[in-house]
Parts: C-alpha cells; structure tokens; sequence
C-alpha cells in the first residue's frame, strides 16, 4: 500500500466577510510510495500550498480523505514535518534553537537533544553556524536551518512549500543539489512544492501538474533520470523532453488565464 | 559601524555642548540682570542650596520617599498591565471587556481622579501609589497587549505543523516575541510612574520631591524649589535611560536593529 493516499480532496475557502465559499482545490487524488520524492508544480494560485498544507493537517478537508500509512490525518502529527517558503525560523533562538523546537514540542525521548540538533545542523553543512541567529544569516543558510528543524524531528513524510522560492537562482540549483543530496542519505518520503520547471524535474521521481479553477491535478509524470543526479542531467535529452511537456502545460494554463481576463 | 559610532558619538557630544549651553546661558542672564532671579534662581545658587540639602539629608529623604512611591506603584503597573495585556491580547474577548475602561482613560485626565482617591485611601502614599500607578498602566497594558495580538502568523503555524499546543504557542511564540515591545511599554512607564508620583505629591504629602517643590514653591524659595526640580529631571533621564539599555539588550535579534 501506498504511504499517502489522497482519495477525492476538497476544500473549499469562505471569502472573508461576504459568505461565498471558493474552491481552492478539488477531485485530487493522488498515492504517493514510501521514499518517493514527488514534486507538485503549477502556476501560481492553483492550490499547490492548499494541497501541502492538507497533507501537512494545517487545513482542514472539506470533501474527501488523506492517509498516511493508513491513518487519516485530521492534524499535525510526528509524521510529517514542513518547511516552509518563509523561513519561519524564531528569530530570537539561535540556529541550534530553532532546530531544537521542533524537538521541544514533540517531547522528543531519543536522547540529548543537543547533540541530535547538532547533528542536523551538520547535516546540512551548518555546523560552524550553530549559534548565529537567523538574521545574521543568508536566505539559503535560513533554510538549510528550516531543513534541519524538520529532518531533526525524523518525520516520515517531509513537506516542502517552495522553500527555495525566495533565493536567486544560482544559490536555488546548489540547495537543490544539497537536498537530494540529504534526502538520499535520509530516506524520507517527500512532497515538494514549486513553480519552477526545472527544479521540478530535477528533484523528482514523480511530478504533478497542476491546474486552476478549482485546483486539480491534469498529470503525473514518473522521471525516470538515473539517480544520484548532478548539473549534467539539466542537458540530457530526456530532461530537455520533460520540461517541454511542463511548458506546454503551463503556457495552457496562462493562456485559459488571460481568456478570463479578457472575458472579465 | 564606525561612523554609526562617531554618529552617536556626535549627537553625545551635541546634546552635552547644548545642555552646558543653556546652563551657561542661565547663569549669565541672570548675572548682568537680564533675568530676575527670584523667578529662576541660579545654577550656582541652586549647586550651592543642593550640596547643603544633600548634608542636611533632605535630598535623601525626599529622594527616598518619592522612589518608595514610585516603585510601589510601577511594580503594580508592570503587573497589572502585563497580565491584562497578555490576556486581552491573547483572548479577543477580554480585550473588548476592557476597551471601554481604555478609552474612557485615554480621553479622561488621570489627576482628575485624585480627590476620589483621597476620599477613598486619605491623603499620603496609598493615593500617591494609586494615581501614579494610573499612569503608568496604559503604555504597559497597551503594549503588552499590541505585542502578543500581532503574533507573528507564519511563525504560530509553523510552530503547530510541529504539534505545538495553543499554550506552548503562547509561551513559545507570542511571549518572546513581544519582549521587545513590552520592554517599550515599560519605558515609557517608568517615565509616567515618575510624572505621577511627583504631581500626586504635589497636592498632598509630607515628604517626597513633588513635595518640596510645593512647600518651597508656596514659600516663594525659589532657589529650595529648583534643587527638587532638577533632581526630578535627573531622576526621569537616568532611569528611562536603564530601561532604554534593557530595551535594547532584549531585541538584538530584530533584523532592523542590527544591520
Ligand atoms: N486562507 C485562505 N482563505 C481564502 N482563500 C485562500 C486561502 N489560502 C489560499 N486561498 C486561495 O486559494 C487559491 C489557492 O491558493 P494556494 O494554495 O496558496 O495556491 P498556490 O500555492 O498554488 O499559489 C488561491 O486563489 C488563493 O487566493
Ligand atoms: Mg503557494
């Protein structure tokens, strides 16, 4: 059986003050493997965070269900952990602070919790960083601390909200490297967020595309590029054939865009 | 770095070169008769009477017994503040309960509650303690309150993904990140207690610096009146200051603050 399984996801929004309910996302299902690391891309204000934030039990389900290893999410739970697009670090604990919380909250019982937070913090390439506080650190260092706080808590699942939607686009291609690079050693399941081609295609083992109006998914893609993966892949035929296929699909949806512009 | 120092260096320098200034300016107006000094007296005069109160031990006296005051009734201030503020900002309800109460201090001057206070607590430090506390309340209730209603929402919800509790939000989230800003509200608190305990003690007492700024003030001893007027303003300076150093001991990690 699959690790997450979304049977016919709905939620719908209430517009603020006036009663109107707005279906952010509807129909979704999808099954995701234990391990897998499948991307959602789509253009912006498909639903993509709305899915995540279901999964991640941030939101609650209007239609449908979400599994995870077989028990429905109604909530937070040890099982998943976020990063999220905004550092949402604590600005007043220090990097191994922040890692800490996570821990803090779960009670966690494996032992010093320094020494797990250190640990993470080295992981991700942070070691020498572990008493700065965030604002003394770069974009790309505060989420290598969001990954770290998360991983820290070893979730099963680990949900990624665009985390590196805020960084240039150089800085963007190393953390990507990084992260397949923890993930291969962590061996988590993973649900990442994006609205950029390449990095979709570039992480994944699966990718889904979304749609709007209401949020939907029109197609999952299994990427087939062998593993571990480098900058090379970004220049192999196949990786030129998938991001064509993205294209198409988000150029149709810009397209359906303006005619409701247009129509407006 | 080096020229945010030499900034502030500067303005140190400016505000002390003023300050001489003005004293200087004082002492001569008044030493080629261009100023009575009965009306304002003269920074030496006033040295002069301050060294001989300060043998006397009535500087100590009023200095003590207008501090007593004050701490008795900034102490309730940060309390009571505090815990409403806290409440009120955490609980819309209770924040709607005490609006009314706000408004009606805000629009309503404090000292006109003083001959109701006398009628209650007599004439001495109880109603010195309660008017000045009075004024203190509203910048720590307010602030306090402001600080833990604008939470940081992105950072209460990634604490929840965590399974953070309400409480542990609160404790975690809400309360530290308001430090900064209660710290604020209790500056200009500290500032306020003072104000109140010495115009409280202006209408009545029998020690305390308001206290000889009236008797002397009646007297028309000029000279007497200044000492407690200039240790007043020393006093305020000295401890806003503290509390401005605490203010920024506790949000260094403000992005805006350190870059
Ligand atoms: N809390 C909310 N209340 C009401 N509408 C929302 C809320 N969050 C998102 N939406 C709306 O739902 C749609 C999907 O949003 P989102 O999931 O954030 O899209 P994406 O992450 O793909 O950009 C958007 O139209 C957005 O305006
Ligand atoms: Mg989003």
């Amino acid at each position: 059986m699959a690790q997450i399984e979304i049977r016919d996801l709905g939620i719908d929004y209430r517009k603020p003050k006036s009663n109107e309910v707005f279906s952010a996302v509807d129909s979704v299902a999808l099954s995701v493997e234990k391990g897998e690391f499948v991307t959602i891309v789509g253009s912006s204000g498909c639903g993509k965070s709305t899915l995540l934030m279901a999964v991640a039990g941030l939101v609650s389900l209007t239609r449908g269900s979400i599994e995870i290893d077989g028990k429905r999410v109604d909530g937070p739970g040890p099982d998943r952990a976020v990063v999220f697009q905004e550092a949402s670090l604590l600005p007043w604990r220090s990097v191994r602070g922040n890692v800490k919380f996570g821990l803090e909250m779960q009670r966690w019982s494996g032992g010093d919790l320094n020494e797990r937070a250190m640990q993470m913090i080295r992981l991700v390439g942070l070691g020498r960083f572990s008493d700065y506080h965030p604002h003394q650190l770069s974009g790309g260092m505060r989420q290598r601390v969001n990954i770290a706080r998360a991983l820290a808590v070893d979730p099963e699942v680990l949900l990624m909200d665009e985390p590196f939607g805020a960084l240039d686009a150089q800085t963007r291609e190393i953390m990507g490297t990084e992260l397949l690079r923890i993930w291969e050693r962590a061996k988590k399941t993973a649900l990442f967020v994006t609205h950029d081609i390449d990095e979709a295609i570039f992480l994944a083992d699966k990718i889904v595309v979304m749609g709007r109006n209401p949020g939907h998914i029109k197609e999952v893609i299994k990427v087939d590029l062998p593993r571990p993966r480098n900058e090379a892949i970004l220049d192999s035929e196949e990786f030129h054939e998938l991001r064509k296929r993205l294209r198409a699909h988000l150029a149709e949806d810009m397209s359906s865009m303006q005619l409701v512009q247009e129509v407006a | 770095m080096i020229a945010e120092l030499f900034y502030r260096r500067q303005a140190l320098v400016l505000g002390t070169l003023s300050m001489i200034g003005i004293v200087a300016f004082w002492q001569i107006a008044v030493d080629t008769g261009f100023i009575n000094p009965f009306f304002i007296s003269t920074p030496s005069q006033v040295a002069v009477e301050f060294m001989a109160q300060f043998e006397d031990g009535s500087v100590a006296t009023n200095v003590a017994a207008t501090l007593y005051c004050f701490a008795w009734s900034l102490g309730l201030a940060a309390v009571v503040g505090i815990v409403l503020g806290m409440l009120a900002g955490w609980f819309a309800d209770v924040e709607s309960a005490l609006e009314p109460f706000i408004w009606f201090k805000y629009s309503a001057p404090t000292v006109a509650f003083y001959p109701l206070f006398v009628a209650w607590l007599g004439y001495g430090r109880p109603t010195i303690i309660a008017i000045a506390f009075l004024f203190a309340l509203t910048p720590i209730y307010a602030n306090t309150l402001s600080g833990i209603k604008n939470t940081d929402r992105d950072l209460a919800r990634a604490a929840r993904s965590f399974g953070a509790k309400p409480l542990d939000i609160f404790l975690r989230v809400a309360l530290p990140g308001s430090v900064p800003v209660m710290m604020a509200g209790l500056r200009l608190g500290v500032g306020r207690a003072l104000t109140g305990v010495v115009v409280a003690e202006l209408f009545g007492a029998n020690a305390g610096l308001g206290y000889a700024i009236t008797y002397y003030g009646q007297l028309m001893q000029t000279t007497k009146m200044m000492v407690s007027i200039v240790i007043v303003v020393v006093l305020g300076v000295l401890l806003t200051q503290i509390l401005s150093f605490l203010e920024t001991r506790t949000d260094s990690w403000r992005v805006d603050n350190n870059r």
